[in-house]
């Protein structure tokens, strides 16, 4: 009977049609499959029932057992390692990235979120990030006095400052308009955020600098995981495994299109930074995970590191 | 003792609501200073005063060094404590507004039920909303939280809810006294706590026929 | 079922008298624990999230700024202003009352709080110069509901948080975004000065049709002398709709920064407030907002429950099936909300109205910058009729009269906002044009 199901509300942020919109949508798909309907997956996108301030602490009480939040919201939790996948150019490439996220330093991260009670299930990409203003920005000097839209992060504001930029924290829902109004001269986002805001129709020059990288995990509540039966767990785990595959490659497909629709639009100027300028670039931001090294630990800076191989 | 009570809670919201309207001019005003510096260091650059484009640059940084990146999030902190304990002042100023066509119509000794009846239900849900928000807070405490650009512990930041719904629940019960007592709700007078001389008198007057005014039982007979 | 239930909880609650605030939390409080299992401890942690959120923050800073302009002589010197500018044509000084009010609301967000300034200056001059009283409380009254139409504007900001983050569907499956606090201030500008028009013109017309009283035409040093006197007040609209435009500030960092300048302009220009008195208008100014504020949180609360019984979308589906087409809509959203404006005042009928039919109104077709003015407007002619209208009640006040009195008086100018209403609700381009001549 219905009311024998195990109900799973997974809730997000962002719309269905998003790749981790899609994602999820996956995974409901597979896990009532694999599951043989024994598990009801409910999927509520755009903060519908809690806002990105919220969910994480709907999940710890039980109100939702399923999220996906980006990686940078593990900081405030307490768990400061997990900043280190907002460091400037720590991922050489995607397979780089993968090495870590789908091998044990992914895992070792994942486990320092166990005493709050939250299991960590899989890592799912957004893409890396390119740096966009109403300016060209080649190289530090054009950052001097612009006023960069940032999440709340420590890293991220250290990031700026270390180009020489002023970090603004902002929520992404009122980046369009300051960007369109000149609150904030400019921000950084993978190309398929920045598309899907429209955000090049409201800046003028971009460059392709994929400094950094914007990913989330998807977790579950642990008291909750723990109670299921091993079989159904069995069966989740498969459909995560596949659900996780599809999302990458979507984000990934719908960054490059993103990128190809934004030239094609000519409302940006998109810049590819000389091998000089990139090394410029790397320089500038070196001094970041120095910086950063007391709060994330170097332990874990250089497990990243060794397994990422750059 | 509760006068003492009373003079804090006045002026830990005036002092909030003046801390965070201060703090996001110093913040605004600091982002236009930032951004006409770095205008400079162009300008001279641009012109070939490179002395005075270096003394610009430096200026620019040491500007920066004051850091304003946690306004944001502390002004929100500090409105939300404001909301919290302003919530409870307002019940001892009877600013809470209510829909009272219906049983302004009934007689004197069932309008007066009415009304014991809604100020006894505000203490329940805020008395029930403090004890579900120490809750909270408890289990918060043990998640060691820190919000994002302050690294505050959360619980504490948190704590606004219960501390305010406990303190709206006293105010609550002891409106709901005096009313058994005297058969008189405080009334919002914005006139009088304006405290300007001249004109007041029509202006809280106008106040006091609002319907954000609770109505005095007494008075409605009229 | 459980729309009927819990609307008929919130109604029986509400007619006790009980506050707004406490009505919801406690119908909340009460189906969350007996019908559903969302654990009940999300709801103090709604309770804080619910105003955690930056643009909420405008309201506190433009209530400040309200209460340093109303009782800090801007009001007088912006009706000095208008005086020498129109006093000497039919209706003199309700010309005057009509454009003070329009200037007026440029530097403050509420209706009544307008009412109060212009009013409480203008009309005892008005009853000296010869005017029937009556037409002097009909022409403040109105005009001043263009308090929260001409930005600032208290109910657009409640408006903007109470839709904030919504996506919905559109009839063409496209995602609509929720109206911004600064697309819904742009809106506002043509509609509010058309608005001002009209009230002009009906004050124009039944002063010249009765023969009311013409002031002797002001010479042109008369004018900039008024205007000179003037200036710090109009300045600050080129502060809030100025910094708003150029991007210089945020909305809520316009509030704040009004409130910096209303401060300094109301203790240090026209000295009309000493220092002393600031504590007192801080601490009213935290009274007013922090009421506000808990009806935010609590009618947060309330549209958390609506979504999580799916409530918005089920009505919509419902009016889609029933064939219903958006200018049908559009008038049962406009009969709704009059009839709610008999009852509670602005804030709480947007807080708990909106949530609920915006997701319907996207999916007619209806644009949410265009929905949010119309809602405004609505708000606007809800102030000004019985039994409950906030300007109705202050004008009251100032003029001594009875509210029956009082309905009859406004009347002419109330028809005139009906008007108005049926034009702004079909012809979306009055509220459109501007923000998208800006490209917003
Ligand atoms: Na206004
Ligand atoms: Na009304």
């Amino acid at each position: 009977a219905a009311q024998d199901k195990i109900i799973i509300k997974f809730s997000h942020v962002v719309a269905p049609d998003t790749p981790k919109g899609k994602g999820a949508a996956k995974f409901e798909e597979l896990a009532e499959k694999y599951t043989n309907g024994a598990v009801d997956v409910e999927v509520y996108p755009n903060s519908q029932l809690y806002k990105d301030k919220e969910e994480m602490e709907a999940l710890q009480l039980g109100a939702v057992q399923m999220l996906a939040p980006s990686l940078a919201k593990f900081g405030p939790l307490g768990v400061q390692a997990f900043e280190v996948f907002d460091l400037p150019y720590i991922f050489a490439d995607y397979d780089a990235l993968h090495r870590v996220t789908k091998g044990e330093v992914g895992q070792m991260l994942f486990s320092k979120l166990e005493d709050k009670g939250i299991k960590g299930l899989a890592y799912w990409d957004n893409g890396f990030k390119i740096m966009s203003a109403n300016s060209p920005l080649h190289t530090t000097d054009d950052f001097l006095g612009l006023k960069m839209r940032i999440q709340s992060s420590k890293v991220l504001e250290a990031e700026m400052n270390a180009l020489g930029a002023v970090p603004q924290v902002m929520a992404f829902s009122e980046v369009y308009q300051a960007l369109q109004t000149g609150v904030v001269d400019g921000t950084e986002n993978p190309p398929s955020n920045m598309y899907t805001q429209k955000m090049n129709e409201v800046q003028t020059h971009a460059t392709v600098s994929n400094h950094g990288y914007l990913g989330y995990a998807v977790i579950v509540n642990k008291q909750f995981w723990d109670g299921l039966p091993a079989e159904v767990r069995a069966g989740l785990e498969q459909a995560m495994a596949e659900s996780t595959d599809y999302a990458n490659s979507i984000a990934r497909e719908e960054n490059e299109k993103a990128l190809e629709a934004m030239k094609a639009a000519g409302t940006t100027e998109f810049y590819e930074l000389t091998p000089e300028e990139l090394q410029a670039w790397k320089d500038a931001l070196a001094p970041v995970a120095e910086e950063m090294t007391d709060r994330i630990g170097a332990d874990v800076i250089e497990a990243v590191k060794s397994a990422s191989g750059s | 003792m509760l006068r003492l009570l009373d003079r804090l809670e006045e002026v830990l919201i005036a002092s909030l609501i003046a801390a965070a309207t201060l703090l996001i001019f110093l913040s605004v005003t600091h982002r236009y200073a930032l951004g006409l510096v770095a205008d400079g260091v162009a300008f001279f650059r641009s012109h070939g005063f490179d002395g005075l484009s270096a003394l610009a640059k430096t200026s620019y940084f040491g500007l920066r060094s004051v850091n304003l990146v946690w306004a944001q999030e502390l002004t929100i902190i500090m409105f939300v404590w404001m909301a919290k304990f302003g919530a409870a002042y307002g019940v001892r100023t009877g600013i809470h507004v209510g829909i009272d066509v219906v049983i302004n119509r009934l007689e004197p000794a069932k309008r007066k039920g009415f009304v014991l009846f809604g100020l006894l239900a505000g203490a329940l849900f805020t008395g029930t909303i403090a004890a579900l928000g120490a809750n909270f807070v408890w289990h918060m405490a043990h998640a060691s939280a820190i919000s994002p650009d302050l690294e505050l512990p959360m619980w504490i930041v948190y704590l606004a809810i219960p501390l305010g719904s406990a303190l709206m629940c006293f105010r609550f019960l002891q409106v709901a006294l005096g009313f058994l007592r005297t058969g008189e709700l405080p009334h919002h007078d914005h006139g009088h706590v304006d405290g300007l001389e001249d004109g007041v008198e029509e202006v809280g007057e106008a106040i006091l026929h609002s319907p954000l005014t609770p109505r005095d039982l007494t008075e409605k007979d009229k | 079922m459980s729309a009927l239930i819990i609307f008929g909880l919130l109604v029986a609650l509400m007619l006790t008298g009980m506050p707004i605030s406490i009505a919801l939390g406690l119908t909340v409080l009460s189906f969350l624990f007996t019908m559903t299992d969302v654990p009940i401890d999300t709801v103090a942690l709604k309770l804080f999230t619910g105003i955690e959120k930056f643009e909420i923050m405008a309201i506190p800073f433009f209530i400040l700024a309200g209460n340093f302009l109303t009782h800090g002589g801007v009001a007088r010197r912006m009706i000095n202003f208008a005086t020498s500018m129109v006093g000497h044509w039919h209706g003199g000084l309700g010309l005057a009352g009509v454009i003070a009010c329009a200037l007026f609301a440029a530097v403050s967000g509420s209706s009544p709080a307008t009412v109060v300034a212009i009013g409480s200056v203008i009309l005892p001059a008005m009853v000296a110069q010869g005017f029937p009283r009556q037409f002097g409380a009909g022409v403040i009254t109105t005009s001043g509901a263009l308090g929260i139409l001409i930005p600032p504007s208290i109910v657009m900001v409640m408006y903007a948080v109470a839709t904030s983050g919504m996506q919905v569907q559109g009839p063409d499956g496209q995602l609509v975004d929720s109206a911004s606090v600064g697309e819904l201030f742009m809106a506002g500008v043509v509609p509010g000065l058309m608005l001002a028009g009209f009230l002009g013109f009906t004050t124009w017309y039944r002063a010249r049709k009765y023969g009311y009283p013409r002031l002797a035409k002001a010479n042109l040093a008369q004018r900039w002398t008024a205007f000179r006197e003037a200036i710090w007040g109009l300045l600050l609209i080129v502060v809030v709709i100025g910094g708003i435009y150029t991007g210089i500030f945020t909305p809520t960092e316009a509030a704040a920064m009004s409130a910096v300048y209303a401060f300094v302009v109301a203790v240090f220009v026209y000295k009309d407030m000493k220092l002393a008195d600031v504590p007192r208008v801080l601490l009213s100014s935290a009274n007013m907002s922090a009421m506000l504020l808990y009806i935010i949180t609590n009618a947060v609360l309330f549209s958390f429950l609506m979504t999580s019984e799916n409530i918005p979308q089920t009505l919509g589906n419902w009016m889609v099936d029933a064939g219903l087409s958006w200018w049908m809509f559009l008038i049962i959203v406009n009969l709704l909300l009059l009839a709610a404006g008999n009852f509670m005042e602005p804030s709480s009928i947007v807080l708990i109205m909106a949530p609920i039919l915006f997701p319907v109104a996207v999916r007619l077709g209806i644009d949410p910058v265009h929905f949010g003015i119309m809602i405004v407007v609505n708000m606007e002619v809800g102030m000004c009729h019985p039994p409950v209208g906030l300007n109705l009640y202050v004008a009251s006040g100032i003029t001594r009269m009875g509210i029956t009195e009082l309905t009859v008086a406004v009347w002419p100018w109330l028809l005139t906002m009906l008007i108005f209403l049926l034009l702004v609700t079909y012809v979306p381009a009055i509220s459109l044009a501007l923000p998208a001549l800006l490209g917003m």
